[in-house]
């Protein structure tokens, strides 16, 4: 047998409990070096580099530090960084930016510190009491909204011989099925119609736009049970999967591929005559180098009988945490964001669709982008999402089964059918819970 | 308190005290230490983690609560994790024995004496030194309908004018998601068939064709044979790796066309991403009993580890 060194084992376990300890000191002092509240938002650069503005801005007037905590561009990615920081009750960050899809969720989870100070009369009211307004306490804030809305072809409408974008489902069809008739012979790939289809969050979104504006599908949180097998759902899903394979103007691929930008690419390339996106989309088609430029116009999305026209809200809105230590601070930030001051900046310097109501009719802003004065009424009554805590789960069971509904594996009957049933038992293995804003009461 | 310092002097003067095989003993530990360190750390206390959680009503925005068996109860009667278990089941069962077979085939290439051989060999292992989310994105532009590469062969071919639609039906779907799940992992199989077959000695071969014996012959009397333990081997790291299968899925087709590619990763990864920790840690749970259970079974059929 080899002689073993009899101080070998001794050097071994003192440098591994060094370690140890050291790695230990290093987690109690990695404490935030900074000073001041957290801000944490995400987005592409550019979004970032006109937050960094918002903050100096901000510094400026109060005496109060600000950091930027900067979180991916993809929202689910944002979702799961804010989701850890808060289950775990950590102080930072104070304030954050929310999907206007989060925002039922994290009131109901106690997450949301009130904000009570804020002035709602510069928003849209319908919009604060159907998403922000949670136990009648407003516990978050829009900063820019968005809206399903309706862009088309002006000079294809013109070739066509049409008089106007659409205003019903029929009109959409024949007159989608017309251009697309002429157009073809130039260009065999074009579509009369391109709408987000493809099995994620976007597509629930545009189902609630062609539900809703059949009356179908709407959902308060304190109606509780959410109903999907019903009547007008079910014609609606009927037209959605009809676009593609009766009236055959959206193309195959809307339900394996079409995400947001997918469909802007589509559209933009020129081989589309009607495109529902966010408003998002205008500054590109109308961007230097788009082959659309100048060609393009929105209207409200059609619905089955004309002037019910209904768009789902998106957007984001700020929060600050429960678990803040600078609650103070953080709420005056949030205000600043809020203001018209800093709403300005952020509109004229990306082009977003402001929270606040009052800006819409701003001159300065109306001089830039004139077409916001549509956007206007078009915001006044978007429709939230469902506003109840496990909408994402309900959400996820709708887009596999309408998915299955484009492809043509279920009929809509059998999907919505199957939707019901397993929406139910999510609401009935959570009806056993006990809620932690109930139980608080929203203290 | 007893400071750091004077309990390490503690622990020497314990060891000072032993016996030298008993000193030998403490000296093994000290050296495994690390290892069963980051064993612990992090394998068994997310393992310990995940089963405690399966246990919990874990919604982020209710109170956290012991229901013992109710998030199983629930996931036994819920189509969509039926749904999912279906779609990984006939995934492992149609892709580990493709990736074997075609794995097995191209190491039976690479172990002849073919001019490059070293060249062939790093060629074979790319796809596997890709990140699975990589090559899942790769293969979106394969199947892409509007510009991807199939397509584009099918056009410039002549086979058809008229595009298809490959991720579009629930058998298309599956077959890419195969596909490419084989793209990337037959190498793996390839590689680790090729040691085994290069520790089989030449001898034998040499003496079978001596004995006349056929290359069929060979093949089955010998190579399989020797090979078996290697075999199984990438049978279990094969088998386990596809029943959690994730990343190609969430790239390629988002568990879609109607959760027809929905595996039981998938499944759970939505439901800890929309804040149900203990419905999601469920359903991880029964993945980890049924790798568990697999690897206990080829281990016995197999005989493996016993001489």
């Amino acid at each position: 047998m080899r002689r073993h060194n009899p101080g070998m084992a001794r050097q071994v376990v003192r440098g591994w409990l060094l370690l140890l300890s050291l790695l230990f000191l290093i987690g109690c002092g990695w404490k935030d070096a900074e000073d001041g509240i957290v801000f944490a938002v995400g987005g592409a650069p550019s979004e970032l580099a006109v937050w960094e503005k918002v903050v100096k801005k901000f510094q400026e007037q109060n005496d109060i530090q600000v950091s930027l905590l900067r979180q991916p561009a993809n929202s689910q990615q944002q979702l799961q960084g804010l989701m850890v920081a808060l289950k775990s009750e950590q102080k930072n960050p104070d304030v954050f930016l929310m999907d206007v899809a989060w925002v039922g969720l994290f009131s109901e989870a106690g997450w949301l510190e009130p904000l009570d100070e804020l002035d709602q009369s510069a928003f849209f009211s319908d919009l604060l009491q159907q998403t922000d307004i949670y136990g009648g306490k407003l516990m978050a804030a829009p900063v820019y909204l968005d809206g399903g809305i309706l862009y088309y072809r002006k000079d294809l409408l013109e070739m066509g011989g049409l008089s106007g974008p659409p205003r019903t489902w029929t009109e959409l069809a024949e007159s989608g099925r017309k251009v697309q008739t002429i157009r073809r012979k130039d260009d065999p790939d074009f579509y009369g119609f391109v709408w987000q289809g493809a099995q994620y969050e976007g597509l629930v979104v545009n189902f609630l736009e062609f539900a809703g504006s059949k009356g179908g599908i709407r959902l308060e949180k304190e109606k509780g049970g959410v109903r999907v097998k019903m009547e007008e759902n079910l014609v609606a899903l009927r037209f959605m999967r009809d676009l593609i394979w009766d009236y055959e103007i959206s193309p195959p691929s809307t339900y394996t591929e079409m995400q947001e930008e997918e469909v802007r690419n589509f559209f933009q390339s020129g081989s589309a005559m009607y495109e529902r996106n966010w408003p998002y989309a205008w500054t590109l088609h109308q961007g230097e180098g788009s082959p659309v430029r100048g060609k393009v116009g929105i209207a409200p999305l059609p619905d089955p009988e004309g002037g019910k026209t209904v768009s789902t809200l998106g957007g984001y809105h700020i929060g600050v945490s429960r678990y803040s230590d600078q609650k103070d601070d953080a709420q005056k930030f949030a205000a600043f964001v809020t203001s018209k001051e800093a709403q300005r900046m952020v509109v004229l310097e990306l082009g977003w669709n402001p929270g606040r109501s009052d800006l819409y009719d701003d001159e300065k802003i109306l001089a830039e982008y004139p077409h916001f004065k549509q956007f206007k009424e078009i915001f006044r009554k978007a429709r939230p999402r469902p506003v109840i805590p496990y909408y994402m789960q309900v959400s996820n069971v709708l887009q596999t089964y309408i998915s299955g509904t484009l492809a043509r594996n279920f009929s809509p009957e059998e999907a919505l059918e199957k939707a019901q049933t397993e929406i139910d038992s999510i609401e009935n293995r959570y009806s056993e819970g006990k809620s932690k804003y109930g139980k608080e009461g929203g203290s | 308190m007893i400071s750091l310092s004077q309990s390490i002097d503690r622990m020497e003067e314990a060891i000072a005290e032993r016996t030298p095989l008993e000193k030998e003993h403490v000296q093994i530990i000290a050296f495994m230490f690390p290892l069963i360190f980051f064993i612990v750390a992090f394998i068994l206390m997310p393992v310990l983690g995940t089963l405690y959680d399966s246990l919990m009503r874990d919604v982020i925005y209710m109170e956290k609560e012991f229901i013992l068996f109710e998030n199983f109860r629930y996931l036994f009667t819920d189509p969509g994790f039926w749904n999912a278990m279906r779609f990984t089941f006939l995934f492992v069962i149609i892709s580990v024995p493709l990736e074997l077979a075609i794995g097995l085939m191209i190491a039976l290439v690479m172990n002849e004496p073919i001019p490059m051989r070293g060249l062939l060999r790093a060629c074979v292992l790319i796809p596997w030194a890709i990140p699975a989310a990589v090559s899942g994105r790769v293969f979106e532009l394969v199947y892409n309908y509007t510009y991807g590469a199939a397509n584009w062969l099918l056009r410039i071919t002549g086979i058809s004018t008229e595009p298809v639609n490959w991720l579009g039906t629930e058998v298309g779907a599956f077959i890419a998601v195969v596909a490419a799940d084989a793209w990337k992992t037959t190498p793996f199989a390839a590689i680790i068939l090729l040691a085994g077959l290069a520790a089989i000695s030449e001898d034998l071969y040499n003496q079978a064709r001596i004995d006349r014996a056929s290359f069929m012959t060979r093949f089955f009397r010998i190579t399989l044979p020797l090979l078996k333990p290697v075999l199984v081997v990438t049978l279990l790291f094969r088998t386990i790796q596809a029943l959690r299968i994730f990343d190609i899925i969430y790239v390629l087709t988002g568990g879609g066309p109607g959760g027809a590619t929905e595996s039981v990763s998938n499944f759970a990864y939505k439901y800890f991403t929309a804040g149900d920790f203990g419905y999601g840690s469920a359903a991880s749970v029964i993945l980890f009993i049924l790798a568990l259970l697999l690897s206990v079974t080829y281990v016995k059929i197999s005989g493996f580890g016993k001489e």
